[in-house]
């Protein structure tokens, strides 16, 4: 929960611009935890076609730009565009590094029990997990119709034009089949008592303790606080 | 005691009602089997023994299904899981997909019914010893084979402390191995003490363990007795079902012939217990 | 559906219509007077329907959709969104605009369903509606249908780089099924997931920002899929599949002038059919033009099955989807200009490019891009999502909430 928060407060906070205090709230936990490798690494490789993307865009068509560093042909570089690119690049890098450190520090299941023992209903915890196993789940039988078919003999090499051809075939089996399973799944979960209103037992929880609570609820004032300084002018200098 | 009384049940939308007029009872302790082709309604008979329909498939259901004297028309299905367990033909449907280890899974029943720790604790550790498959107790559920699987469901079924088990074909989609195992399990929970109601294509399996037997045909009971005279009867190819092999050998052995002490020993062999 | 009905939903057009042009011809900003005219069709509809049948339930949606239009309305006021200062002159965009903007359509949707279920609540006691659209089932189908969201919108966005984003199937497929609060569930909770809970590599971060807008595709499927959009009207015959049609392409013309004049109004620029090639790189106006081929491309495809098959519906998926993209357009611009820049690393980045290219600053650029990629994306979408109804048996569709508005009406 911890991280779910630092991540809302990035988020805020990065879209105030002061993306290198953010900065401090992803790096700090991410030594403590020992992950900065894996993190630094992980974030890196997700942001990159966004980076990648709004690096060009805004080096080379930022409208209010005027300085030119360099030309490509007839597409001039501006310096605007590139104080702009770095402004945003800082902010998606904190937004992203936030994303990153939760979801390597918190299995979904962890997170959707919390949810649930502190009061949302047992039903959308349910979907939240399913879906989350859906995705490996839907992934992982095409590979296996894939690799029957390829034993029949399907092309899964060769041009774009075949592998889409190939890929089609692929999306009835899988799509539908994943459809028509919910009747008989219906069946078994009413048959286990999935209807019942109300909450649920739960076998085991993610245990909280006092610093955990202690950092959260600092992040989460600290939210409404950036927001006000913000609105009175006094972060002007972070830009 | 669960009871069914002159049910006639017919789908949402279609012609013809798949069950005439059936009544069939199963009582405490007894394993009773359940016989027929293919669309003679041997699954239409265990969703509405377990309750599933009409409450969650819909359709029409006229007579009364008694549970131990009460009619169970009132109740809710999530009033129904506790009482009537049923698994079916197909192993990963079954599975909730959202637990991490097959004990969460087979604790998925009585999770969702409410009840205490201490107890869904203890009704887990029960049932996975009931089965043997305690060494699966932190495996994923989705890794495991499909024999494996059923096994599981099944233990799932009896966290929830239901009176009557109700099985869909449980082996109908297993290979012989896993088709073991679950006849194995069966056997003994049957040998427990159990309420059972199996429907079944593999009359072997029946054999081994039910005590009476019912046979299906076009959403009637044409049969209804004792296992042993039931499954031996010639008119179940008529309908469609395979005799298991001890009857099959028994007549092709009284048709060929043989000299009286052949045939004395072999009456001997078959007679023995497995 | 019978004449009484189409009597008046003709009668609603109408009159909405002329409120509409009135409006404009007074001087009314154009988004502002097409607005109006919609809600006042729908509000002259569910008043007829009520004075007819007795019927409180298109009223009751009627009643939310004002209060929503109100609400918004009201928002936009608080909003910042025509104060010039508040504009970053460096961007032209208005950051504090484009956060406000998701922060106000959350608000005003949570009035108008407040509205719309409370009316229910306060006339009959219960909230029948909003109960039915969730049972076991419809939860089974949310989790494939984010599941297939997922999968799809990342292999688009990721893989494809072509301009549509395939990433609410699985949203409308829920809403026209089970109801409008549950696809609404299903596209906010799945763009949620999508960004912070599914792992890499399908994990896609910039999705949580755009959840109000497939909550908006799962409320607007969800009504489409209760009035019958998707309902199969094989075997019509040609007279009928003309008139449909023409009716079709009125319609998606009206719709597509409505919103280009959104755009030009609001942005003051002007739409550049053949602009100068030594202002604009070529390569622009040519991806600009592959765009526009797509959309008839795909709107062709869809006549091709009306007469194929002989299937009215096909005009039903064409509108249905033209119009949802439009609405998703609108909605998402004003978040992917101020949160993001324009660039979401997608396939539709280039045609971003393209506007920006011809002079336009980053919240026209991306209005630009969504109005021609939404209504390809949402018309594909739906013709998708008829084509996995279709192949669905029909005693399984039944079984849903909204499942019986999708089967064929029993021949009379």
């Amino acid at each position: 929960m911890a991280v779910t928060t630092t991540a809302l407060a990035v988020l805020a906070g990065g879209l105030l611009g002061p993306a290198l205090l953010t900065a401090v709230a992803v790096v700090v936990p991410a030594v403590v935890g020992r992950i900065l490798g894996r993190l630094l690494r992980t974030a890196l490789l997700l942001t990159l076609p966004i980076a990648v993307s709004v690096l060009l865009v805004n080096l080379f068509f930022f409208p209010a730009g005027r300085e030119i560093l360099f030309q490509v042909g007839p597409i001039a570089a501006t310096a605007e565009g590139l104080g702009f690119a770095l402004e945003t690049l800082a902010r998606i890098g904190a937004i992203s590094g936030a994303i990153t450190l939760f979801y390597l520090t918190t299995p979904p299941s962890e997170l959707v029990l919390d949810l649930e023992r502190r009061g949302v209903s047992p039903r959308i915890a349910f979907v939240t997990l399913a879906s989350v196993q859906t995705v490996p789940a839907l992934v992982e039988r095409a590979a296996t119709i894939t690799a029957a078919q390829r034993a029949r003999g399907l092309d899964t090499e060769g041009s774009l034009w075949r592998r889409l051809h190939g890929v089609l075939p692929l999306a009835g089996p899988v799509l539908l089949g994943s459809i028509t399973e919910v009747e008989e799944r219906t069946m078994a979960f009413e048959a286990r008592g999935f209807t019942r209103p109300g909450r649920r037992t739960l076998l085991w929880w993610p245990s909280d303790s006092g610093p955990q609570r202690l950092a959260r609820w600092l992040l989460v004032l600290a939210v409404p606080l950036l927001v006000s300084a913000r609105a009175v002018g006094w972060l002007g200098w972070l830009g | 005691m669960l009871a069914l009384e002159s049910v006639t049940y017919r789908y949402a939308g279609a012609p013809r009602p798949s069950l005439h007029d059936v009544s069939l009872e199963l009582g405490e302790g007894e394993v009773v089997g359940l016989v027929g082709a293919s669309e003679a309604g041997k699954t239409t008979l265990c969703l509405i023994a377990s309750g599933l329909a009409p409450r969650t498939v819909g359709g029409t259901l006229t007579g009364r299904v008694l549970l131990d004297g009460e009619d169970t028309a009132p109740l809710a299905m999530d009033e129904l899981a506790g009482r009537v367990g049923i698994a079916f033909a197909s192993p990963t449907t079954q599975l909730s997909g959202v637990a991490a280890t097959v004990y969460e899974e087979v604790g998925f029943g009585p999770m969702n019914l409410g009840v205490a720790r201490p107890e869904l604790i203890a009704r887990i550790e029960e049932a996975l010893a009931a089965l043997r498959i305690e060494p699966l107790a932190d495996r994923d559920p989705a890794q495991l084979s499909g024999g494996q699987q059923q096994l599981v469901a099944i233990a799932g079924l009896l966290a929830l402390h239901p009176a009557h088990l109700v099985l869909d074909e449980p082996t109908a989609q297993l290979d012989p191995a896993g088709t073991a195992m679950v006849a194995e399990a069966l056997a003994g929970l049957a040998a427990g003490g159990a309420s059972i109601l199996v429907a079944e294509q593999k009359t072997d399996l029946l054999a081994g363990i039910c005590s009476r037997v019912v046979a299906l045909d076009g959403g009637r009971v044409v049969l209804d007795g004792i296992a042993a005279e039931i499954l031996a009867d010639p008119r179940l190819t008529k309908l469609g079902v395979a005799p298991p092999a001890a009857v099959r050998l028994r007549r092709a052995v009284a048709d060929a012939n043989l000299p009286a002490a052949a045939l004395a020993r072999l009456e001997h062999a078959l007679a023995a217990p497995r | 559906m019978d004449s009484a009905r189409w009597t008046r939903i003709a009668i609603g057009v109408l009159v909405g219509a002329v409120v509409g042009i009135g409006l404009s011809a007074t001087g009314q900003v154009w988004p502002l007077s097409a607005a109006a005219g919609v809600i006042v069709a729908d509000v002259v509809y569910a008043g007829l329907s009520l004075a007819q049948t007795g019927e409180w339930g298109p009223m009751r949606v009627a009643a939310g959709l004002v209060a929503f239009a109100i609400a918004t309305y009201i928002g936009i006021g608080f909003g910042d969104f025509n104060n010039p200062d508040a504009v970053d002159p460096n961007t032209f965009a208005n950051t504090k605009a484009a956060n406000s903007w998701a922060l106000i359509l959350t608000v005003s949707m949570v009035i108008g369903a407040v509205v719309t279920y409370g009316l229910e609540l306060v006339q009959t006691g219960r909230l029948a509606s909003l109960s039915r659209q969730f049972g076991t089932r419809t939860y089974l189908l949310m989790a494939v249908g984010i599941g297939v969201n997922v999968i799809l919108g990342q292999a688009v966005a990721s893989a494809l780089k072509i301009p549509i984003y395939l990433d609410s199937i699985g949203t409308i497929l829920v809403g026209v099924l089970c109801g409008p609060v549950a696809g609404a569930l299903t596209g906010g909770l799945g763009n949620i997931l999508w960004s912070y809970v599914i792992p890499p590599p399908f994990q896609y971060q910039p999705a949580a920002a755009f959840a109000i807008v497939a909550v908006a595709i799962g409320v607007i499927a969800g009504l489409l899929g209760g009035a019958g959009f998707l309902r199969p009207r094989p075997n019509r015959p040609t007279a009928e599949l003309l008139a449909g049609g023409a009716v079709t392409v009125v319609l998606v013309g009206v719709m597509a002038w409505a919103a280009s004049q959104a755009y030009t109004r609001i942005f003051e620029t002007s739409i550049d059919l053949f602009p100068d090639p030594a202002k604009v790189d070529a390569i622009f106006v040519l991806l600009g033009y592959l765009a526009v081929a797509l959309v008839a491309l795909a709107v062709l495809g869809l006549f091709a099955l009306l007469l194929v098959r002989r299937d009215l519906t096909a005009a039903y998926v064409v509108v249905a989807g033209v119009f949802t993209g439009i609405v998703a357009a609108l909605i998402s611009a004003p978040i992917a200009a101020g949160v993001f820049g324009g660039v979401t690393a997608s396939g539709t980045d280039f045609l971003v490019l393209a506007f920006r290219q011809a002079g336009a600053d980053v919240y026209a650029a991306t209005t630009g891009q969504g109005l021609i990629s939404d209504p390809i994306d949402k018309v594909t979408t739906f013709f998708t999502v008829y084509l996995i109804l279709s192949a669905l048996a029909n005693r399984f569709k039944a079984r849903f909430p909204q499942g019986e508005q999708v089967l064929e009406e029993p021949s009379a």
